[in-house]
């Protein structure tokens, strides 16, 4: 079994009790959702309630769905036309799928970042601030002081201050996706959506990301799909795991790490398949 | 055999069959380039100017003056019969020679064969002179008169000078202050016709209307006196020349437009003066029924159009095919419609032609003429070919062009930059003005590279919708709304082919067929260029993507 988090973890990680946790303490609530691509069902009844202020991980074997289901909670998928969606997303206790959601509006509260980084071709800083100028920011100062910000927030800053007016294209592949986890919390979101966000990074660049995430919890509920075990093992205070379209167990990482309940969980951890 | 099984095995000889392909299609190119350039340019190059001592088989002798244009070696049968003594020789030469002087003999070009010259000399001071009309002249001056009092010929220069810039002030006199009054007195005549078919033309207007025509006339008179005085000015010098033949004959310098003594010129002399003929042909207007003089509005008509055609097709082409691949779904009709966009690019230019001038020009313009021109009919304002039309009817030529490169360019794009902006919050929307069109945008400037590159060589269509041989004014002038979309225009392409081949002298027009089409070239791959640079521009900015 994998050796789990070091003890030197912040206080705010005692154990919750991820099953019944408060209102108050819910970011996200995930409610009997169903999702099909055309005839194939990709989620069966997902249910689980995903805690403010921590890390939440995904993981699982390939084909599992959990990128999927992350895509759902800022409703990625609409972009695909044969995607259909039964249940509910509450954020706020506001069902995410309701008739009147704005999809923008939303997708500001639920940032994104994608596995391989996708810089604009444009320069570092309007990188950083598209989210804010397309809210129709225009005040050169509240501009800079925002993409400074989100930057020193990105552990970006010093690297790159005195050429953000270059093209962000000539920017690391590691670099790239801290710019690109920069321009999503540089609207504040509440929620921050990782989609493997270092699988396609050095082991450097994966080392500075992860010091990132955790420090990003502090601030922001963050959601990360990994197909690392060590990464989620980590990084994450919660831990999904999930095969063929179930949630077959969540729970606190220590105890889906140490004592898993299910049998599927400790032959995919342990590594009999994956 | 086994080598040459392996030879072929190898991949070389399809390597040598490309490189011969690529080979054949830059000679061609090249070839092509450097055939009208050395045609063209030699049109511009002052040539020696030869005297010819001839005596026909009669014994008769004469003299030819003149350029040569051309040698030709024929065979000697030719002109045996003629009793000509060809000394037994198999083949014979004969040149081209130009000799001018239209008012003495009807044809600028003679033929004279090589055995019948006796002597071939290049006289210092024969001269030849460009004329406003009759063409060139060639022959010796024999006096320099000022005011009708005999000066000596070094005077000239100055007479000349003086002359060009009278010339100058009439041109300008006549084209800006007479053309904008006519200007003005027609804008009159059609205001008053207006008020007329309103019912609304009060005697008041109507003296109003009098008085500013009286005021316009007056300044027309004060302009008119001006220009007499100015044209017996420029009639004051007159010199006497000497043709081939003897005969002498009196040319004011009202009508000359260049004295050369070529075969007094050095080097630098005639490398000066054939820049000079150069700037001439570009910026001067047409004469004598386009055969001589500059080609300026053709140019004029040229870019203009072609620049009015890219405004019109860059914003059509992209807004369709954006809706084509942002909008429009996937499904059979869309299909349909793709396949009917790239058949469109298949239709002969002709047909968009005819149907420029019965859409276009009948419909369109008849009817803005029968809303907004009452005034003015029966004669059309924008119910005839004009600047406009071509422009239409050539953006819907290119249009299959544009839309088939924007698309393919929105296809390229990496999903993974859409979702980067919608995952920002944007709209579909935003994330197509701020993302997707700028990432776009080298595609879409190679769509309207294409487009340009296509519409500027294409002459067919514009001979229904709006080129003419000459046109009396630009499309753009200094009389209000400045820019005359009504107005026809000319043509380089036409330019050639009317030059080339409907002109009465197409001996005379050959150089200029080949200096017209040289500079036709050259437009357009000016044009081209200037939307490559572009383009390349962009696509630095843009670059990338690959990761």
């Amino acid at each position: 079994m994998i050796n789990v988090k070091p003890e030197t973890t912040a206080s705010n990680n005692k154990v919750l009790d991820i099953h019944n946790l408060p209102d108050d303490q819910v970011a996200l609530e995930i409610k009997d959702l169903n999702l099909f691509y055309g005839d194939k069902q990709a989620l069966q009844n997902i249910s689980m309630k995903i805690p403010k202020g921590q890390v939440t991980a995904f993981i699982g074997p390939s084909g599992c769905g959990k990128s999927t289901l992350l895509r759902s909670i800022n409703r990625m998928n609409d972009l695909v036309d044969i995607c259909k969606i039964t249940g509910e997303i509450n954020l706020h206790g506001e069902n995410i799928y309701g008739k009147h959601v704005d999809v923008a509006q939303l997708r500001r509260k639920v940032g994104m970042v994608f596995q391989r980084p996708n810089p604009f071709p444009k320069s570092i800083y309007e990188n950083v601030v598209y989210g804010l100028r397309l809210i129709g920011i225009k005040n050169r100062r509240t501009l800079d002081e925002a993409c400074e910000k989100a930057l020193r927030a990105a552990a970006l800053w010093d690297e790159v201050k005195d050429r953000i007016h270059d093209s962000a294209l000539g920017l690391s592949g590691g670099q790239q996706q801290r710019l690109v986890i920069a321009r999503a919390i540089a609207i504040e979101p509440e929620v921050l959506l990782l989609d493997e966000p270092t699988s396609a990074l050095d082991p450097i660049s994966t080392l500075v990301i992860e010091e990132l995430i955790t420090e990003l919890k502090q601030k922001y509920t963050v959601v990360i799909v990994t197909h690392n075990m060590q990464q989620a093992a980590r990084v994450s205070d919660q831990t999904a795991f999930m095969y063929m379209g179930d949630l077959i167990e969540y729970s606190d990482t220590n105890t889906l790490f140490t004592t898993p309940a299910k049998k599927k969980t400790e032959d995919y951890i342990t590594g009999r398949y994956g | 055999m086994n080598n040459l099984n392996k030879w072929f095995k190898s991949g070389s000889p399809w390597v040598w069959l490309s490189a011969g392909g690529v080979t054949l299609s830059l000679i061609s190119v090249v070839g092509l380039l450097l055939l009208i350039a050395s045609n063209g340019l030699s049109y511009f190059w002052p040539s020696q100017l030869h005297q010819f001592e001839m005596v026909d088989v009669d014994g008769k002798h004469s003299t030819v003056i003149g350029e040569i244009y051309d040698v030709e070696t024929i065979p000697a049968e030719q002109v045996i019969h003629t009793g000509i003594d060809v000394k037994g020789a198999e083949f014979v030469e004969r040149y081209l020679i130009k000799t001018g002087n239209r008012e003495l003999v009807n044809l600028d070009f003679r033929w004279i064969v090589a055995p019948l010259i006796q002597q071939q000399t290049q006289p210092q001071d024969l001269v030849v002179i460009e004329r406003r009309t009759n063409g060139n002249f060639y022959g010796f001056i024999e006096q320099v008169f000022m005011d009708g009092k005999a000066v000596e010929l070094s005077k000239l220069d100055n007479f000349m000078a003086r002359v060009d810039n009278l010339q100058d002030e009439i041109f300008e006199l006549q084209k800006t202050d007479i053309g904008a009054i006519n200007y003005e007195l027609e804008r009159i005549r059609l205001k008053t016709r207006k008020a007329e078919i309103n019912g609304e033309l009060t005697p008041e207007l109507i003296a109003s209307f009098d008085a500013q025509t009286q005021q316009l006339k007056d300044e027309y008179l004060a302009l008119e006196t001006n220009l007499n005085k100015l044209r017996e000015e420029v009639q004051r010098d007159k010199i006497i020349v000497r043709a081939m033949g003897g005969e002498k004959i009196e040319i004011n310098l009202e009508q000359v437009i260049h004295v050369s003594f070529n075969n007094k010129l050095n080097i630098i002399e005639k490398t000066t003066m054939f820049f000079s003929q150069i700037g001439n042909f570009i910026f001067a207007e047409p004469r004598e029924a386009n055969t001589e003089g500059g080609v300026f509005p053709a140019i004029f008509g040229t870019v203009l159009m072609v620049l009015l055609m890219t405004v019109i097709v860059a914003p059509m082409g992209v807004v369709a095919a954006i809706y084509l691949h942002e909008y429009a779904g996937n499904n059979a009709f869309t299909k349909l419609l793709r396949i009917a966009v790239i058949n469109l690019a298949g239709v002969p230019s002709i047909v968009y032609g005819v149907f420029g001038l019965g859409f276009f020009v009948y419909m369109v313009g008849g009817s803005l003429d029968q809303i907004f021109y009452p005034e003015s009919l029966p004669s059309p304002t924008f119910g005839s070919p004009g600047v406009l039309w071509s422009a239409l009817t050539l953006a819907i030529l290119t249009l299959p062009v544009v839309i088939v490169s924007t698309e393919e360019g929105l296809a390229r794009i990496p999903a993974s930059m859409r979702h980067g902006s919608l995952a920002l919050g944007a709209t579909k929307a935003e994330t197509l003005w701020r993302i997707i069109l700028p990432i776009a945008s080298p595609a879409i400037m190679t769509g309207i590279i294409l487009a340009i590159a296509r519409a500027a060589g294409e002459v067919a269509p514009l001979m229904l919708v709006g080129v003419v041989k000459m046109a009396p004014t630009l499309p753009l002038d200094g009389n209000f709304p400045f820019l005359h979309l009504e107005r026809k225009f000319m043509h380089l392409g036409f330019h050639i082919y009317d030059v080339g081949f409907q002109s009465p002298n197409v001996e005379a027009a050959r150089p200029l067929v080949y200096a017209t089409a040289l500079l036709l070239v050259t437009i357009i791959v000016a044009l081209n260029m200037t939307a490559v640079s572009i383009r390349n521009r962009l696509r630095e900015k843009y670059r990338s993507l690959e990761h």
